[in-house]
């Protein structure tokens, strides 16, 4: 950034800043349009998708009139259905076993020295930071090489393999907020190390695992890319179909079913910070 | 931070809302037979309609697993790069059907199993590809044609037309290397099956002068970019010209003078296909008249059912005298592949 | 701590991943062999069972070994091993060792697209960054409940499918789209602008689906600086710009760069962007890769470009973690 420009508006802009009320309250006022033209920008699409839910003409190009039709031939497109099934089925299994293994290599990670130990710990950020077509064409090149048909477990072995690591980081970072001593004080008492971990270890670290899984989950349900290399001819997720329904057009019954998503999102929302504010209330009580 | 604190809660809450939906939906859905035969098709995009897939399915208790590709390239790349067995049927076209053979792709077919083989017009079998009709079946047939509008535009007979300053960013192109580049070649006045290297560093000169014309490349759907006004100059499908009209009578469909493309689509089995009976299941079906009729009217290329009359005979004389089919070009086939890199 | 029935709150009380708590948790760890918990530690270690076959270690550490080395590391190997032999151009290869897919790799043609595409990546990062930080300034003195809504609805987008979300964009960005319609209709413009099938497409269309990953960590970093120095800057005669530059700016420098490589990254990668809005004219590094892999059947080629976006890749994380980045906070 050059410094030369920044020195010319600085005395332009101080005077901006003098402190009169009316003044201040033009800033704020132009700082809430600023906000309010970020969020405009990143709900567009999205209202756009909602109103074409309702469009009568099957083509998504020009609104022709209002329908509730789409809602009800949802459940009718047996692909569309299957699609979303697969994507939610992927998105539980992935999350839970993913969950699983990340949690106890987190730990394990945490607690051992082996051989190899720093070698994997870096290895484990690899899926973070690449990109996710690298990803995406090493499983599929991997999975070509040892034979494997391509389907839902490849698909399924995929998602595992991108969420473990960021369970991993998430699990890590309640690990390191407890003292080990209280799991050394569970071992002198008597408990084996996998009752303690059973018992001691894993109620201490649940807000990481759980906020793990559920960002394994997130990652898992819009997943393109990686499931696009590693999907074969009889598994559909959800973005596979959009993906490939998008060229010939997508059908007001996609829009259908992703408003009805995002509705339940919304109350999901709401839910949320229902317990929040109680939550805080209880607090302050 | 709060922030965090706020997404994580919002998205547990709707990880249990969505799986008690996933849960809704599959009550809800119709309950499914036990299907247990599969068939695993790879075809193109906007060909069958989904609904004769599901009549088949209905009728002959068999789950097809459908695929869908954009270029004979992206095919050969999915079949080959797939586990064995992974694709039963698929619809390769002429040239492609010639290499297939050649790589050892293809199983034979087995015509005492084709029982609706007669249905097929005989001017489209024994084809250069495959003089005998040992490993593929004409299903369709393609051909590249100019599409534009008649209300915006002049008149457009040739590629040379394509070339006119006026029509800037109004032109669509099929996203096909075999089918643009041979288009280039015909321009240029070679065959499109030339491998020459000055013929095709000409056929990039006229890619060059035609560039700023170009909107897009679609293979998919190019009929959309007409039907929502984006352009109105198009060297698209047959098919996809004539849905294009559907939905706007101004658009012409002229033939390009300097000559054109064919391409003839079939049926053909992979090598080691795990479901061959419902493979032979599905190409009965697709043969029969009816299926054949329902097919040209979502999708109106040139059926090679000899009941179905898709264009008058003549015309369809007139086509297959001036058209020209797209040939394996062998290792030559590189030289190809590194003109589609320029031109995209 | 109460975890049961507290799930909610207690979940994200201890995720919070501001660069202070992670750095006094770096710090704890350090220190445990120094301080008082250093017996702990080396107990656990002292204490492993003498027969020297411990189930619980092989229990906690085996799956990771597995994993990272199956499903990381020999998928990688083999694709570094696949950018050195021979393509035969159908689909299939010769083992025969051969440094030609670089060569090929550094084709003007192929670094056109590269150059393209890192050129889209940095735009789409700038645009970004330049979005996200008056963004969280103007966020940072709004009131608290003000404040945790508009980064709920930040996040609602994400929760949407992406893919929808950008075919979105063609009903708005069309010729005669609700953008152009508008401004015509307006007298604003008198020709439609060709907002897609091309360039301009894509970074909209990548600014868009990109943008939380950036205002979610300018945001936590903006929000966490220390109000006294910003009122201790405007006391000197601080401007509005060079306190941006003097406090905001070498505060928030990791998020910022967390942000910046969580929109690069993908930017130069997500080929189902350039496909919806380039219109099969523009091509960044991703569909290069994809066509490689799925069209062109040169594997090979397509290992060697995937090596040198990974090159690329471990290039920018050694910077961001020289800068001061913590790659735990990568992606959470």
């Amino acid at each position: 950034m050059p410094n030369l420009v920044l020195s010319d508006f600085e005395p332009i802009l101080d005077k901006v800043a003098t402190k009169k009320p009316s003044d201040h309250r033009r800033k704020t006022f132009w700082r809430n349009v600023f906000i309010a033209l970020v969020l405009l920008f990143l709900f567009m699409p999205i209202i756009i998708l909602v109103v074409f839910s309702f469009n009568s003409s099957k083509m998504n190009i020009i609104f022709t009139g209002f329908t509730f039709e789409w809602y009800g031939k949802l459940f009718q497109n047996e692909n569309l259905l299957e699609a979303f099934r697969n994507t939610i089925l992927i998105a539980v299994l992935s999350t839970t076993i993913s969950t699983i293994i990340g949690t106890i290599s987190a730990v394990g990670l945490k607690k051992y020295n082996f051989f190899g130990e720093k070698f994997i710990g870096k290895l484990i950020y690899i899926p973070i930071v690449i990109p996710e077509i690298v990803l995406g064409i090493s499983l599929l090149s991997i999975f070509t090489l040892f034979k494997l048909e391509l389907g839902f477990f490849t698909v399924l072995l995929a998602h595992i393999s991108f969420s473990i690591p960021f369970v991993i980081t998430s699990v890590r970072s309640t690990l390191y907020s407890f003292s080990p001593s209280i799991e050394e004080a569970a071992e002198d008492l008597g408990a084996s190390r996998f009752e303690t971990f059973w018992y001691v270890t894993l109620p201490m670290i649940k807000p990481g695992i759980i906020s793990g899984a559920i960002l394994a989950f997130t990652l898992s349900l819009d997943d393109v890319v990686i499931s696009y290399f590693t999907a074969g001819p009889g598994t559909n997720t959800l973005p596979l179909y959009i993906y490939s329904n998008i060229k010939t057009g997508i059908t007001p019954d996609v829009n259908a079913l992703t408003t009805l998503m995002l509705i339940f999102t919304i109350v999901a929302l709401l839910i949320s910070s229902k317990i929040e504010t109680k939550n805080a209330l209880k607090r302050k009580s | 931070m709060k922030n965090q604190k706020i997404k994580y809660s919002v998205l547990l809450v709707s990880i249990v809302v969505f799986t008690m939906l996933c849960l809704i939906i599959k009550n809800n859905a119709p309950k499914e037979k036990a299907k247990t035969a599969y068939l695993n098709v790879l075809n193109w995009t906007s060909y069958i309609p989904d609904d004769v897939i599901a009549d088949f399915e209905k009728e002959y208790n068999i789950k097809v697993n459908y695929g869908t590709y954009s270029s004979n390239e992206e095919l050969l790349a999915k079949v080959s790069s797939a586990a064995n067995g992974t694709y039963d049927l698929i619809f390769p076209s002429d040239y492609m059907i010639d290499l297939m053979i050649y790589r050892d792709m293809l199983e034979p077919l087995d015509s005492s199993r084709l029982s609706n083989f007669n249905n097929i017009n005989d001017v489209f079998l024994h084809q250069e590809y495959d003089k005998d009709n040992k490993y593929s079946l004409p299903f369709l047939l393609a051909t590249t044609v100019l599409l534009y509008d008649d209300e915006k535009v002049d008149h457009l007979s040739s590629y040379r037309d394509l070339l006119k300053p006026e029509l800037k960013n109004n032109v669509i192109l099929l996203d096909d290397q075999r089918i643009i580049i041979g288009a280039l070649l015909n321009a240029e006045g070679f065959n499109a099956n030339d491998t020459n290297d000055n013929h095709l560093e000409k056929a990039y000169e006229f890619y060059t002068e035609l560039k700023p014309n170009i909107k897009a490349f679609d293979s998919d759907s190019p009929k959309s970019f007409f039907i929502t006004g984006e352009v109105d100059v198009g060297l698209i499908w047959n098919a996809e010209a004539i849905l294009a009209q559907d939905e706007n009578p101004n658009l012409k469909i002229s033939y390009p003078a300097e000559g054109f493309t064919l391409s003839m689509d079939n049926y053909a089995i992979v090598k080691n296909a795990k479901n061959v009976d419902a493979a032979y299941d599905f190409i009965n079906f697709l043969l029969r008249d009816d299926i054949c009729k329902r097919i040209i009217d979502e999708y109106p290329y040139i059926s090679t059912n000899k009941n179905i009359k898709t264009v008058p005979d003549n015309e369809l004389n007139e086509i297959l005298s001036r058209g020209t089919y797209i040939e394996n070009v062998g290792g030559d086939i590189k030289k190809y592949d590194k003109l589609w890199a320029r031109i995209k | 701590m109460k975890n049961h029935n507290h799930a909610f709150s207690s979940s994200s009380e201890t995720t919070q991943k501001s660069p202070s708590s992670s750095t006094s948790i770096k710090n704890n760890h350090n220190q445990s062999f120094s301080s008082d918990s250093v017996s702990s530690v080396n107990s656990s270690k002292l204490f492993r069972k003498p027969s020297g076959f411990d189930g619980f270690k092989i229990f906690v550490t085996l799956p990771v070994i597995i994993y990272a080395l199956l499903l990381i590391f020999a998928p990688l190997v083999y694709v570094f091993f696949l950018s050195f032999l021979k393509g035969d151009n159908y689909g299939s290869y010769d083992y025969e060792i051969t440094i030609k897919n670089y060569i090929e790799a550094f084709d003007p043609t192929f670094l056109k697209i590269f150059f393209t595409s890192v050129l889209i990546g940095l735009i789409t990062t700038f645009i970004c960054l330049l979005i996200s930080y008056p963004f969280s300034i103007f966020l940072r003195d709004k009131p608290e409940k003000t404040r945790s809504l508009i980064i709920k609805l930040v996040m609602v987008p994400f929760l949407t499918n992406s893919l929808i979300r950008t075919y979105g964009w063609i009903t708005l960005l069309r010729k005669n789209g609700v953008i152009n319609y508008s401004l015509v209709s307006l007298g604003i413009i008198n020709e439609p602008f060709n907002l897609m099938y091309n360039n301009l497409g894509i970074i909209i269309g990548m600014v868009y689906t990109l943008l939380p990953f950036m205002i979610l960590p300018v945001y936590s970093a903006v929000s966490k600086v220390d109000q006294n120095l910003l009122d201790a800057a405007e006391d000197l005669g601080a401007g509005k710009l060079k306190k941006f530059f003097r406090v905001y700016l070498p505060l928030t420098l990791p998020g910022a760069f967390n942000g910046s490589l969580m929109v690069f990254i993908p930017a130069i990668g997500y080929f189902f962007i350039a496909d919806i809005l380039g219109g099969g004219k523009s091509m960044i590094i991703g569909n290069l890769i994809k066509n490689q892999f799925l069209t062109a059947r040169n594997w090979p080629l397509g290992a060697a470009l995937s090596i040198l976006l990974l090159v690329m890749t471990f290039g920018l994380v050694k910077l961001y973690q020289k800068i001061g980045g913590d790659l735990d906070e990568l992606g959470g």
